[in-house]
């Protein structure tokens, strides 16, 4: 098999990877925000309890999570399928770490914007909707597109769970030819073209933002 | 009901810490209805966090605030509506950078009053007439000069046509060359008869503009007269003091 | 199949024999990392050609999933003949992985050193040498030494990814401990809460160590 050949067989599997991926992120993007914005505003013991949520899906290896959530949860009788406990797990690993970008963009704000928002008499939830989350947004943006590509990444784990994945398929290859130099470059080179991209566009916001906000302090 | 409020501002002993510090020692001062009222004093004496508290931006522990005849209580339901009424302009004008003058301008117009957008647009440029910048609508804060931003921040709190509004320290973050624009929008609002508490160090403002002039110190209210008296013939020594040392 | 608690609890002092190989390889390959991110940054430095370079490759490094760079490593390197211990594969590839995270780390470290401090140096008449190892490099490390930090807990985090090539890490164990005995859900669950505790320790160390330093920088 020519080096083409067997990263069209490993594109077999991008189906099942950018599955991962989307569902991944219906998990993600709004835990990121319901636990962020809640870590922000909630005092007290309520805080406590959204932090240690966070703190669970973030802090525990992924890989393990994917293992305990597949393997050892249908013992106690919570059964999932793969796919499931895939983006389940993978979404809101990432969707903890999102939820600090959110929680720390919010804090980053200038208190007066909230004031201005309150002497004018606008409700608190409309301050959160129109004043800080459309300029916390801004800053969030670099953050969110390292943690897309960290998820896009931790989708070569669900080949580890049965899922056949990009990972699983050039697997399969190399079961049918020994040519572990071109299979493996091959998945390499896989996710290098989608993932390479979103590395590129990411550095260039990062660049851009970091540009705007000089200039927005020169001022 | 609420919008028929007038603009007398009744303090009425009141007393804020922060932790163990005793930041405004038993307050109590009336504002009537056009009075326009200069607060001066050194940092520290308590003068924003007392101007704050009108609005409730500061809960206070003990006392009395209340705009038009009704009460703001921290932490009461009726805040927002009550605040509407009152216009607050800060040092550091905190306009919204995200949004165009006009989008500061219209923003709790639209969302709070639910004014239908045209409406409010027109409100909005006839209050940027007013602070004599109208030509600036489309452009954002941050194309703006300091003087530009805070004209617009006041521009954004008359639209909410308010009974009183509130002044900290309007001009404090502005080159010098800039002070004057915001002092005659100012006086130009003083002169409509907009019932006003501004706490500034422009002594000329005070002498030219107020009906009253309060004088604090570590909380207190330390002196309360009219600028004549006030700038010829102040009673307190730390009054005294502190003129000299403001008026060189 | 329902949950052997007996069974569970028996498995958790294999898994925690293993506790010092996990540490081991954490310790060794931070140092790999550091070591090789430190010397993409500077290669990265020294002229044009070799800067488009190096950003490609720590791009590149950080557009792959862990995965399937372990994998890379473990079935190409034999290939050519060299037969490592998948122990040392291992350190390979996290030391590998890392290094792309470490490099940003270090550049960012380096930027964000004034350059007034050059200048300083310059007119001071102190040398090139001492001027890089006495005024910059304890700048730089004050800089870095958060962020660093953060990347060797993610490497912790990530050791149990070895467990796919059989290294005896806690994970490994587990998962060897669940192919002999055909039962996944008990060995698979211990671990996942030994490595719960381990973030939790570290959590507290992290905040621990953060408060003195701040009481430090007070004093």
């Amino acid at each position: 098999m020519s080096l083409l050949e067997i990263i069209a067989g490993i594109f077999e599997g991008f189906r099942v990877t950018a599955t991962v991926t989307a569902l991944g992120l219906l998990y993600a993007i709004p835990f990121a925000f319901v636990a962020g914005v809640l870590q922000h505003f909630l005092p007290g013991v309520r805080r406590v309890l959204v932090t240690t949520v966070i703190e669970f899906w973030r802090s525990s290896p992924v890989i393990v999570l994917l293992f305990v959530f597949y393997y050892s949860l249908p013992a106690f009788g919570v059964r999932m399928s793969a796919m499931t406990v895939a983006s389940l797990v993978l979404g809101l690993n990432i969707g903890g770490y999102g939820s600090q970008a959110v929680r720390a963009a919010l804090q980053a704000l200038p208190h007066g914007q909230v004031e201005a928002g309150l002497a004018l008499g606008l409700q608190r939830w409309t301050i959160l909707l129109l004043i800080e989350l459309p300029q916390a947004l801004r800053s969030m943006v670099p953050t969110f597109m390292n943690q897309l590509i960290q998820l896009i990444k931790g989708t070569a784990l669900v080949s580890l769970i049965t899922l056949t994945d990009m990972t699983y398929r050039a697997k399969e290859l190399a079961q049918v030819e020994y040519n572990p130099v071109g299979i493996y470059s091959g998945l390499l080179i896989a996710y290098l073209i989608i993932c390479y991209p979103v590395t590129v566009l990411g550095r260039s916001i990062e660049q851009r933002a970091s540009y705007a906000e000089s200039k927005h302090r020169e001022f | 009901m609420i919008e028929n409020l007038t603009g007398t501002v009744e303090i009425t002993d009141l007393d804020k810490w922060y932790g163990d510090f005793h930041a405004l020692r038993r307050i109590s001062l009336s504002v009537a209805d056009g009075e326009r009222i200069v607060i001066c004093g050194p940092s520290g004496s308590g003068k924003s966090t007392l101007i704050r508290c009108v609005n409730q931006l500061e809960t206070h522990q003990k006392g009395k605030v209340s705009v038009g005849g009704l009460e703001l209580k921290p932490g009461a339901g009726n805040l927002a509506p009550i605040r509407r009424q009152i216009g607050m302009v800060f040092q550091q004008f905190n306009l919204f950078p995200h949004l165009s003058v006009l989008g500061n301008c219209t923003l709790a117009l639209t969302r709070a009053k639910k004014m239908p957008r045209t409406e409010a647009e027109a409100l909005a440029m006839e209050n940027l007439e007013k602070v004599r910048i109208p030509d600036q609508a489309r452009k954002y804060p941050a194309q703006l000069s300091g003087g530009q931003q805070q004209r617009v921040a006041i521009a954004r709190a008359l639209c909410m046509q308010p009974k009183v509004m509130l002044f900290d320290e309007p001009t404090s973050a502005l080159d010098p060359e800039m002070i004057k624009e915001v002092l005659d929008v100012m006086s130009a609002l003083a002169k409509d008869g907009m019932t006003m508490i501004c706490v500034t160090h422009e002594m000329g403002f005070a002498r030219e503009v107020a009906d009253r002039i309060v004088f604090m110190d570590e909380g207190m209210v330390i002196e309360e007269a009219t600028p004549d008296v006030f700038f010829s013939n102040p009673r307190n020594d730390r009054t005294k003091k502190f003129l000299s040392q403001i008026l060189h | 199949m329902n949950f052997d608690l007996e069974f569970a609890i028996s498995t958790a002092p294999l898994i925690l024999s293993a506790f010092f190989t996990t540490i081991w390889v954490t310790v060794v390959s931070s140092i790999g990392a550091a070591l090789l991110g430190f010397t993409w940054e500077i290669l990265r430095r020294l002229n044009r050609p070799l800067r488009s370079l190096m950003r490609f490759v720590i791009d590149a490094i950080r557009s792959t999933p862990l995965l399937v760079q372990i994998y890379f490593l473990y079935f190409v390197l034999p290939y050519y003949g060299v037969t490592l211990p998948a122990l040392v594969v291992g350190v390979f590839a996290l030391s590998i992985y890392y290094s792309g995270y470490l490099a940003e780390v270090f550049k960012a470290g380096i930027d964000a050193i004034d350059s007034g401090q050059f200048e300083a140096a310059k007119a001071l008449g102190i040398g090139r040498a001492d001027t890089i190892f006495l005024v910059i490099l304890p700048q730089m490390l004050r800089n870095i030494a958060a962020p660093m930090g953060n990347y060797f807990i993610s490497l912790l985090k990530a050791t149990p990814y070895l467990a796919v090539i059989a290294v005896p890490e806690m994970f490994g164990s587990a998962l060897d401990i669940a192919s002999e005995t055909f039962r996944y859900a008990e060995p698979v669950l211990v671990a996942g809460l030994i490595f719960l505790a381990l973030a939790v320790a570290i959590a507290q160390a992290v905040k621990g160590l953060e408060q003195r330093l701040l009481a430090s920088s007070k004093r």
